[in-house]
């Protein structure tokens, strides 16, 4: 698709009228978090870009007009992981206060950032609600990039939301950090150029449970799927067979689809009981997850077998309580992860906001992160600079042990902390887990013409 | 325009020859209502996304104004099957999103060409329709209703798993790549001097001739015999029946143009998108549509267009606004207003509906008829004043 000409032509228009209309949003009901509106208007009468820009032609909200830079933070605000999206926002928003003003891992992790802007642009943000509904996200999206000229979009809380947003992304020349998607498919066939996720993935996820699964319960176990029947579900519970049988010896008695937004799972759950198997994997997600981890327990299938759930989130464990003591399962972060920058972060978030972060907040405030560390090495925030700064980076400050940022299908290589659920007497705020081991990257991952990476076609630069 | 103006003769009379009587004679006319239609889908997205003052208050932006007019040719064409001939579809979105995975299978496995895509989603939706129809129609009210949401939902669950190679389920249909139009012009790329000042890119171009176009069928269709006979079926279906006219095939034929629409307006979707969210086939997404039309004004031609604006403006604008402030002070009304959009269409809907059943459309129906009326007591008033002065002389 040749858009070449597109996003100058529409700067120009946008010059053109920008300046007054522009200034008019200053005084408008509304809005009044969302973008100091006169910034934008005063650089826009020059028509060129600003600084040391000029080297780089003009690509999607390349160059940022005015001295203000813009990064839209998508999350969901309503509907089922409405939580997890506000944690992610509090997160977004701490993030860009220590890009401006310092603190926190700006000050103590990332010798790139300043902590008085990016490249002398004040860092400002917009925010959107995704309701986890792929459609209103890309919405929400194209208004951050054609009205706000966001130049930097993160967010997600559902693959389907990322990868759609991330297309739109990839179309519109403007950079996306994933925060929360764990289907292989973001990093896999649907793979953009102009996207980069930091969490792992389905398949490594199976790559670190099954080791610690052998080791608890022994080798060569019988074990019974259960998967919600979509592409996350779908790819999961494939990922889970592979690696039980490859790694911990075992043997799948049956892998049973559930539709998506199952409520009552008793039908299934009493198959898997009667099938004899030793296992009982749950590839369910959110509610759903939450719904089948409940009725589980209240089956008494955790009295002849042992349950698995492959993903845990937070509103999952606060929905399931107690029910998911003892249950392994992985997470993007948890806050009691033993280092430096694990702890850092957790205090700044509490002295913040006097709550516990979540994992979605660590990678929210992390992708932020670093995109703006991105921009500091690249002189600019020229996209294709920034996106060649972040191929291949080796990294090793937010708290997740060495990581490179794989320049092939833009897949963080990193270790995944497998945890398992505390029982609710244990329980509180933000601690819904109890760690047992973090699997090193080492042991995870694929080769770049492997696995989902062998799909992924990245697409071009410019 | 609507079956409103059914007498104008007796207020004609009245308003004379005022600027008011002629712009009555003319407003009714075919030539009049497309060419005021062209006109408004001309200037609107300058308003909208990048006139000074105006659209810096409405914080529109292009893709929106797109937007806004694929779904009004989707709501024109709902209102056609709501409005005029009474059946309630619950299962619009079978063609709306059918239309727009077929265009966007199509975009990748044949062609990339627009016209093929629309071509291809629409002519899908049609046959779509017309089996759906077949079998929907064979009940009417509620059963109706349940059964069009019931194959509509038979179509999200294909797509979400059986049909996964196709669709790519959950994740949606990725790696659309729509192709240049007649091969020349990028629909993307901006229209050049003053037509990108007023139309932003091709594609609004593309989406407007579209939606003008819509409003010519549908006002045809309308204004013909074919529409009257719609109009008698949601008046009195038995009457119609008795007067000879075979209901059942009208009845059809209504869900069929009515499909077809939708099927313009979803093959549109994924060139404006270059993506399909399984959420197009959704029941959320039927239910959108009659939430649009009702808001609008079901039963007149442009209403269930104003009640798109007023739906995506409040779901995908007002949704952004972080604090309430009154204008030109920083005073806080509302905190996280955007939060709350859901609410706010809510109460807008419950209060159009109550206050005004006949939506939007129908506040600016009782508007005109207002300065209508003022108008011709103005008229008389001076023409009396007039007549009382010559005679003192």
């Amino acid at each position: 698709m040749a858009r070449d000409n597109k996003s100058l032509n529409r700067r120009d228009v946008l010059k053109a009228t920008g300046a007054v209309g522009t200034a008019g949003l200053a005084g408008l009901a509304g809005c009044t978090g969302g973008g100091d509106g006169s910034n934008g208007g005063d650089g826009s009468g020059g028509g060129g870009g600003g600084g040391g820009d000029d080297e780089y032609p003009a690509l999607g909200n390349f160059p940022i007009e005015g001295d203000t830079a813009t990064f839209g933070f998508n999350v969901p605000q309503s509907g089922p992981y409405a939580s997890e999206g506000e944690d992610e926002l509090r997160a977004y928003q701490l993030a860009v206060k220590h890009l401006n003003e310092g603190g926190g891992w700006v000050d103590s992790q990332f010798d790139d950032l300043s902590g008085d802007g990016v490249l002398g642009y004040t860092i400002d943000h917009v925010d959107g609600d995704t309701a986890t509904d792929a459609d209103q996200a890309r919405q929400s999206a194209s208004g951050m990039i054609q009205r706000d000229d966001a130049i930097m979009i993160s967010g997600g809380s559902s693959s389907a939301v990322a990868i759609a947003v991330q297309g739109l992304c990839q179309n519109e020349k403007v950079m996306f950090m994933c925060c929360l998607t764990h289907s292989n498919d973001t990093t896999g066939k649907d793979c953009v150029r102009y996207s980069f996720r930091e969490m792992f993935n389905a398949y490594m996820t199976g790559q670190a449970l099954a080791p610690v699964v052998r080791d608890a319960y022994g080798e060569g176990l019988q074990f019974y799927q259960l998967y919600a029947d979509y592409s996350w579900g779908q790819t999961q519970q494939a990922s889970m067979e592979q690696f039980m049988t490859d790694v911990a010896g075992g043997e799948q008695i049956e892998s049973v689809a559930t539709p998506l937004g199952t409520s009552d799972y008793s039908t299934y759950l009493s198959e898997a009981q009667s099938s004899g198997a030793d296992v009982l994997i749950l590839n369910h997600y959110g509610l759903d997850g939450a719904n089948s981890m409940q009725q589980a327990i209240d089956a008494g299938i955790d009295e002849d077998m042992e349950i698995i759930v492959p993903l845990y989130n937070r509103p999952m464990a606060e929905a399931a309580g107690g029910a998911i003591e003892g249950i392994y399962g992985t997470v993007a972060w948890d806050s009691q992860i033993d280092n430096t920058p694990s702890q850092e972060f957790t205090q700044a978030f509490r002295d913040e906001y006097d709550r516990t972060p979540s994992g979605p907040a660590q990678l929210a405030y992390a992708q932020t992160l670093q995109y703006a560390a991105a921009v500091e090495r690249a002189g600019t925030f020229y996209p294709p600079e920034v996106i060649k700064q972040l191929e291949d980076y080796e990294y090793d400050n937010i708290g997740m042990g060495s990581e490179t940022m794989r320049g092939c299908d833009h897949q963080a290589q990193r270790d995944v902390p497998v945890v398992q659920g505390l029982p609710a007497s244990e329980q509180s705020e933000g601690t819904y887990f109890n760690i047992v081991n973090i699997t090193s990257r080492d042991d995870l991952g694929y080769a770049c013409d492997a696995g989902p990476a062998a799909e992924c076609e990245l697409g071009s630069y410019e | 325009m609507s079956e409103k103006d059914a007498n104008p003769s007796a207020k004609d009379a009245l308003v004379g020859g005022t600027l008011f009587g002629r712009w009555e004679k003319l407003r009714g006319r075919e030539g009049t209502v497309v060419g005021i239609t062209a006109i408004l889908v001309a200037v609107f997205p300058y308003l909208f996304a990048r006139a000074p003052v105006v659209s810096g208050f409405l914080q529109g932006y292009q893709s929106l104004a797109t937007l806004i007019l694929i779904w009004g040719i989707f709501a024109i064409g709902f209102d056609l099957l709501l409005g005029y001939t009474g059946l309630l579809s619950f299962g619009h979105a079978a063609f709306w999103g059918g239309a727009a995975y077929a265009a966007g299978i199509v975009a990748k496995n044949v062609s990339g060409d627009p016209i093929v895509m629309v071509v291809s989603g629409t002519l899908f939706a049609v046959l779509l329709a017309w089996v759906l129809g077949f079998l929907s129609l064979r009940r009417g009210g509620i059963y109706f209703s349940i059964l069009t949401l019931a194959f509509a939902q038979m179509f999200y669950y294909m797509a979400a798993s059986p049909l996964a190679f196709l669709t790519n389920g959950e994740n949606g249909l990725t790696g659309v790549e729509v192709g240049s139009f007649l091969g020349v012009i990028h629909l993307e790329a901006d229209v050049p001097s003053i037509g990108g000042m007023l139309l932003g890119t091709w594609l609004y171009a593309f989406v407007g001739v579209f939606f003008v176009g819509a409003v010519a069928v549908a006002y045809r269709i309308l204004n013909s015999p074919y529409g009257m006979v719609f109009r008698a079926i949601r008046e009195n279906e038995q009457r119609a029946e008795f007067v000879g006219l075979n209901v059942w095939r009208y009845k059809l034929m209504a869900f069929i143009i009515s499909g077809g629409f939708a099927g313009v307006a979803g093959s549109l979707f994924t060139i404006h998108g270059a993506y399909v969210p399984l959420q197009s086939l959704f029941w959320t997404e039927s239910g959108d549509i009659v939430v649009m039309t009702v808001l609008g004004g079901a039963g007149s031609m442009f209403g269930p267009v104003l009640g798109v604006g007023l739906y995506l403006y409040i779901e995908n604008i007002v949704s952004t606004i972080q604090a309430l402030t009154i204008p030109f002070t920083g005073i806080v009304l509302v905190r996280d207003f955007g939060f709350y959009w859901h609410l706010l269409l809510g109460v807008v809907f419950v209060a159009v509906v109550w206050v005004v059943p006949d939506g939007l459309w129908g506040i600016l129906n009782r508007l005109r008829e207002l300065a209508v009326d003022l108008g011709s007591k103005a008229a008389k008033r001076l023409r009396a004043r007039s007549e009382n002065g010559g005679g003192g002389q």
